[in-house]
């Protein structure tokens, strides 16, 4: 046990360390790093082509990163399904817009390091490469199936913000509602 | 049950043995490409790339959707998982959703669902396409979660069909939640459209119903999942050449710019309707007027039936508020139903996404006399995640999705084998005037069905009464003075067409009536001047073109008159009354 508990405390800081995170690919294959080049503000969205909740949220998606257009800020699309294929990836940008530069991460990589467990679900790291948010990207969502009529809490907004602003993220941690990504491992 | 837990442990459960019949028969009705499910589930894979989903939300009964209590009310095609099945579900995720070997052939297997490609009753005898197909945003604007729209179809047959199932298809089943369809002999929803052909938004449209024609009984909808509803034997509806058909679709966006164009399959018989079916509503949308913060606000109805039926289907409407709907029905005590009450159908969860008609799996027999109740239950606390307002504001009733509602609405068919819509139709009139005493429609639509069973001077009555509530009302005058008219009473029933005719000067058929009683009175010149409108407004009406041809008749024009019956007996081979006129005209024609 405590040797197990080691090996995860060892892991995890390797896994902190900004550089290498190898079974992430672009569209091409070729093995992609998002962490190479700086950057003030990381944000990764971990995505489901066949995921309906994952798909409603592209418009707000793309509205968000137009509010942060002017700044230093990378936006990453990350498909964890090893089964779904570029071609896959590539129409589904196509047919929904949504923003950012996309990943195949089909070892959970990045999942891994987000914490993320679902999709869609966002996580924000700083210019450290530490995670200061992941969770849900707003509060529309009450479970599967039931959303309401308006959001209340913007909370990847808020966290992009914050982060851009050097102050801490206020709610670092939140539920996303979608499809899990432990699924499609 | 007891033997379920008396088994010794057994190995976890496999997709291939456990889950694949379960998701087969539930499931995979709509999670199949072309349905409604917004991604498959068809194959291991499929099932597998969901299992955490599904456990959750079979957990919580969100899926397979279907709303009902069981135990208040036995409804066909029951769509309801046991504990069991949910409970193995769970299990079989927890143990790593493992597929197994396929299951070894055996008498007890259930084979593979065989889905129907295409119309799923058959090609249809006539398809109806939306002239244009209805372009769906990406998203919505803030606060607004889905979108309603009417398409409005023309059904083009050149005489009077008999139909007895429909299949509508929504264009796009991931995007059309549900759909209901109504039929507008008035054509009054055109009035609406944004643009011809283009169709008009709206939750609840509103199609004026001519108060001459009776309801025709039947619920028409789609929802997901399950094949089209063939009417019983007996119970085919009518649909008359030139009705439009409006087709209420509810939609969700994707994510994504769709667009969505539906399409009706119609299906005929030649057997005309010889059961006489009618939908009942209750509803109490006048006391619905709920203070921001309540938790628990009851809207109540009740009715008693005054003759014997069946109630062959419930469909309960309400809006976002809408939290637990209950309707059940209580017999004369001399019945002696246990518990003095058979309940109807009862909603413990109301969600407005998953509204649907709910049909009986055994007629329900309602004795004379029993009341039915409604019982609707609004939740417009903050703690309701699907109040449209937040902070919560004061709701009252109305069309939009803002607004709230509350119908109970049963499709119930008289016992015995006469017609005895008119009757339930007045019965269900005065207890609406009970609840809007100063409802104008309501009694107008009294005095039509007094003037139906020839009671004119009561019919007149009422009609007055409408006037009184509603000065303007131009059908009030135009029936006061179809009622003065049948009296005998010519000079008045013209005053009351003029007036009408004054108050909405395109109304055609207050133009006819009053040309028929000039006619009484002797006055063709007028007559045939005013039929010469009605014939311009209406070309494809048989009726005007007869009544013109009559005028013309009397006028000593034989010649035109035969030309305006041949039009009308083109138009409407089987119009009797025209062959005889034009018979006659040729008659007198041919006299020098």
């Amino acid at each position: 046990m405590m040797a197990g508990m080691l090996c995860v405390l060892l892991c995890h800081t390797v896994a902190a360390a900004p550089t290498g995170a190898e079974g992430v690919l672009d569209l091409a294959g070729r093995a992609r790093d998002p962490f190479a080049r700086p950057a003030h503000v990381r944000v990764f969205i971990f995505l489901r082509a066949d995921c309906p909740i994952t798909n409603r949220y592209a418009p707000e998606l793309t509205r968000i990163q137009h509010v942060f257009e002017s700044q230093d800020i990378e936006f990453w699309l990350v498909y964890p399904d090893p089964q779904v294929t570029a071609q896959q990836i590539r129409s589904h940008l196509v047919q929904y817009g949504f923003p950012g530069q996309p990943l195949r991460d089909p070892q959970h990589e990045l999942v891994k390091r987000a914490h993320a467990v679902t999709a869609p679900e966002a996580a924000v790291f700083d210019a450290a490469g530490t995670l200061v948010y992941h969770g849900r990207i707003d509060d529309l969502w009450v479970d599967a199936g039931r959303a309401r009529p308006m959001a209340r809490t913007h909370d990847l907004e808020d966290a992009i913000e914050d982060t851009l602003t050097g102050r801490a993220v206020r709610q670092p941690e939140t539920r996303a509602v979608g499809c899990s990504l432990a699924d499609v491992k | 049950m007891a033997a379920f837990f008396c088994l010794p442990l057994a190995a976890a459960p496999t997709f291939s043995h456990d889950i694949a019949p379960i998701v087969s028969q539930y499931c995979a009705p709509c999670h199949r490409p072309g349905e409604a499910g917004p991604f498959p589930l068809l194959t291991y894979r499929d099932v597998k790339s969901h299992a955490t989903q599904i456990v959750d939300v079979t957990r919580r009964r969100f899926m397979p959707p279907w709303l009902p209590e069981p135990g208040y009310g036995e409804f066909k095609d029951e769509r309801r998982l046991t504990a069991e099945q949910i409970q193995l579900i769970a299990d079989w995720a927890a143990a790593g959703a493992p597929e197994g070997p396929p299951p070894e052939a055996s008498s007890k297997d259930t084979p593979a669902p065989d889905f129907t490609e295409g119309w799923q009753l058959g090609p249809p005898d006539l398809i109806l396409e939306a002239q244009r197909a209805y372009s769906m945003p990406a998203s919505l604007p803030q606060g607004e979660t889905d979108l309603y729209w009417n398409f409005i179809f023309t059904a083009n047959i050149p005489a009077a069909r008999w139909v007895r199932a429909i299949e509508i298809r929504p264009g796009d089943k991931r995007l059309v939640h549900h759909a209901n369809l109504y039929v507008d002999r008035a054509r009054s929803a055109r009035a609406q459209e944004i643009a011809p052909g283009a169709g008009f938004p709206g939750m609840d449209p509103v199609i004026e119903r001519s108060i001459y024609d009776p309801d025709d009984g039947a619920f028409l909808y789609w929802k997901p999942g399950g094949i089209p509803y063939s009417e019983p034997d007996g119970m085919a509806w009518r649909l008359d050449p030139g009705s439009d058909l409006v087709l209420n679709a509810h939609m969700q966006p994707s994510g994504k710019p769709e667009q969505v164009r539906p399409s009706i399959g119609l299906y005929f018989t030649d057997k005309p309707r010889q059961r006489f079916p009618m939908l009942l509503q209750l509803e109490h949308d006048g006391a619905l007027n709920i203070p921001p913060g309540v938790r628990d606000f009851l809207v109540s109805d009740d009715f008693k039936l005054p003759m014997d039926v069946y109630v062959l289907a419930v469909y309960p409407h309400a809006h976002n508020l809408g939290h637990v709907l209950e309707a059940y029905a209580t017999p004369p005590a001399e019945w002696n139903a246990p518990g003095g009450r058979k309940w109807l159908i009862r909603i413990p969860n109301w969600d407005r996404n998953w509204e649907s008609v709910y049909r009986y799996e055994n007629p329900v027999f309602l004795p004379k006399d029993t009341v039915i109740s409604m019982r609707f239950h609004y939740d417009n606390s903050a703690a309701n995640p699907r109040n449209p307002h937040d902070p919560p504001q004061r709701v009252r009733a109305g069309n939009k999705v803002s607004d709230e509602m509350g119908h109970l609405w049963l499709q119930v068919l008289p016992a015995g084998p006469r017609d005895r819509r008119l009757e339930l139709e007045e019965a269900a009139l005065r207890h609406k005037l009970e609840k809007y005493p100063k409802d104008a429609r309501s009694h107008l639509h009294l005095g039509a069905i007094r003037l139906a069973r020839m009671d004119a001077q009561g019919a007149l009555a009422e009609f007055n009464t409408a006037v009184i509530f509603e000065p303007g009302n131009a059908e009030a005058r135009n029936m006061a003075g179809s009622a003065l008219a049948s009296l005998g009473r010519v000079s008045d029933a013209m005053d009351q067409f003029r007036l009408a005719l004054k108050l909405r000067p395109d109304y055609q058929n207050a133009r006819y009536n009053l040309a028929r009683a000039l006619i009484k009175a002797g006055k063709s010149g007028e007559a045939v001047e005013l039929f010469r409108q009605v014939v311009a407004a209406f070309p494809n009406d048989a009726q005007s073109h007869n009544g013109l041809g009559e005028v013309l008749f009397k006028q000593g024009k034989f010649d035109e008159a035969r030309a305006e019956f041949d039009r009308a007996i083109a138009i409407d081979p089987a119009f009797d009354l025209a062959k005889k006129n034009r018979a006659l005209a040729l008659a007198r024609a041919g006299k020098p």
